[in-house]
């Protein structure tokens, strides 16, 4: 079972995990591995005084500080991710990043996430499913699906106390002193970190038709403490700041790595994968990058840090550059309103395609009870078939066509490798996006088969 | 089989549970917002104690007159919920605590 599912997920994006399948230790358990090692120990002592105290170009002028960080490529220690949330995640990220910061080229602007790859998307499609077909089918069509998303929570116990910790924490203010940003951004940490995907996402990218209901989700994170301030700083001021943190600038990473726009993607994100980047934008919030709706508009999501390119000299458009990641990303943008529009939770109807094929473009609708119906019935079906709902933004069109990706798990194990013939191009413009998609999926199967 | 249905109706002492909405608490907080609401539930004749029945005796015998007692132990909260937070229709986040029950017992 757990190979059909790992066979089912969606492919790691090629280019992105240079070993498919291979999954990564992680650098707590690599530093141990090295410690074991006298050679490799004395190598990573000797980095971790270069790098103590001292910049990056003093430090690699330094032969004996070269010859380790190369004798340290070829060690556990390089290779290795870490996972958010995990124990000791601090002391994973200290490790990663004393290797890492000495092999960037100085300040990049997109910097790799040192955290592992999201590949177990279909799981938490299904985990949505079912909160999702827990709904009440009579308050659907006037409902308030961030008010819906509170109630989801307050009913969950752990939810509930994680909620309240953050909001009683977020919104203390006493006569002479506003709130404490520091403890609220600890306590928010802790909610997304604690607190399962299915109740934090429903709370965060809640879909809204009022504004009372954007008012609503605008307010999840208490921005009053959490994100605003007196004054707006320069956006790579902020960014600085950020990356003296190595939380901050993981989470930064984490976040340019799955939510950079990509016009390879017919969603525009890296992969398809719209779970990873969710999960990258909260894994943001609680840190100075920490990024908001900025208005309550129910039309158009825009979404920011709090900074501006006031003040920003000669790095104008590197800084606008930056800021457009959040205001401007069709990736974001499209993720946060599939989630939604319970588009990405859209499993297919009754019947499962024969094969694995492009069905016929459907119309956009709007009305998401009939799809979330729809997705509940495939919980008694014997043969499970993931689709995802694909929306194609294009960066100027104001169309917005959608598409359905379906895959059974069956097919994936049976139908794919010998016959890859199946795919069947019914629109000839997307068969491109799908050779690119599908075709790296088959030598991972493989690999994976052979384990 | 009034004593039967009598007993039916009277479960012992208990965590019950509604889910209600934040105005109808009736706190005078104004909000949509859907908590849960714990509360205890039940008799407690089998914890009635050799204190309970002395009491009784004593207001009997007219020993005791004016004062108010309770002559027979009570289902009540012995440990309250963790604090409840909640968004009003202002869009004001508000902290209640104490407000459900976690635990019961007859006192």
């Amino acid at each position: 079972d757990e190979i059909l599912r790992s066979l089912a997920g969606p492919p790691s994006p090629p280019g992105q995990d240079p070993h498919g399948w291979r999954v990564p230790v992680d650098c707590v358990r690599a530093n141990e591995l090295c410690a074991a090692e006298p050679s490799c120990s004395s190598r990573y002592r000797t980095l971790r005084q270069c790098l103590a105290g001292r910049d990056r170009n003093t430090m690699l002028a330094n032969k004996e500080c070269q010859a380790a960080l190369e004798v340290l490529q070829e060690s556990p220690l390089y290779d290795c991710r870490c996972k958010r949330g995990m124990k000791k995640e601090l002391q994973c990220l200290q490790i990663y990043w004393s290797i890492h910061l000495g092999l960037t080229e100085g300040e990049e602007f997109y910097e790799a996430s040192p955290y592992e790859p999201v590949t177990s998307r279909l799981s938490d499609i299904f985990r949505l499913a079912s909160i999702f077909s827990g709904m009440d089918p009579a308050t659907n069509s006037k409902s308030n699906h961030c008010l819906d998303a509170a109630k989801a929570c307050n009913l969950n116990d752990n939810c509930k106390r994680l909620r309240s910790g953050y909001i009683s924490t977020c919104s203390k203010v006493s006569a002479t002193e506003h709130c404490s940003r520091r403890k609220c951004h600890k306590a928010l940490r802790q909610f997304f970190d604690r607190v399962p995907s299915e109740y934090t996402y429903r709370l965060l990218f809640c879909s809204c038709k009022d504004q009372a209901c954007a008012e609503r989700r605008r307010q999840t994170i208490v921005p009053s403490c959490s994100y605003e301030d007196k004054e707006k700083p320069n956006c790579l001021d902020l960014r600085n700041t950020c990356r003296t943190d190595h939380l901050c600038r993981s989470r930064l990473a984490d976040f340019h790595t799955n939510c950079q726009a990509s016009f390879q993607s017919l969603t525009s994100c890296p992969g398809d994968n719209y779970q990873a980047c969710l999960g990258s934008y909260a894994g943001l919030i609680g840190f100075d990058m920490t990024p908001n709706y900025v208005d309550a508009s129910t039309t158009s999501i825009t979404i920011s840090p709090w900074c501006s390119c006031k003040g920003s000299g000669n790095m104008e458009e590197e800084c606008e550059k930056f800021l457009r990641d959040f205001t401007e990303n069709p990736c974001l943008r499209n993720a946060i309103q599939a989630f939604g529009n319970g588009t990405d939770v859209n499993l297919s109807p009754k019947n499962p395609s024969p094969a694995v094929t492009l069905p016929p473009k459907m119309e956009k609708s709007p009305a998401l009870p009939d799809d979330i119906n729809d997705s509940n019935t495939m919980y008694d079906t014997s043969v499970i078939t993931t689709c995802t709902s694909v929306q194609e933004h294009g960066p100027k069109l104001n169309k917005s066509k959608e598409q359905s990706l379906c895959y059974s798990e069956t097919q994936l194990t049976t139908d794919i490798m010998p016959d890859q013939k199946t795919f069947v191009d019914q629109k000839a413009g997307g068969s491109r996006h799908w050779a690119g998609r599908i075709l790296p999926v088959v030598p991972i199967l493989l690999l994976k088969l052979a384990l | 089989s009034r004593r039967k249905r009598a007993r039916a109706r009277h479960k012992p002492c208990a965590l019950k549970e509604l889910e209600v909405s934040v105005s109808e608490l009736g706190l005078g907080y104004e909000s949509d917002e859907t908590v849960l609401f714990r509360y205890c539930s039940g008799t407690c004749e089998a914890a009635i104690r050799s204190y309970d029945l002395s009491l009784k005796s004593m207001r009997s015998r007219r020993k005791i007159k004016k004062e108010k007692v309770r002559a027979r132990p009570c289902c009540r909260p012995l440990a309250y919920d963790d604090d409840v937070s909640f968004l009003d229709a202002y869009n004001r986040y508000y902290t209640v605590n104490e407000l459900s029950a976690k635990e019961c017992g007859c006192v």
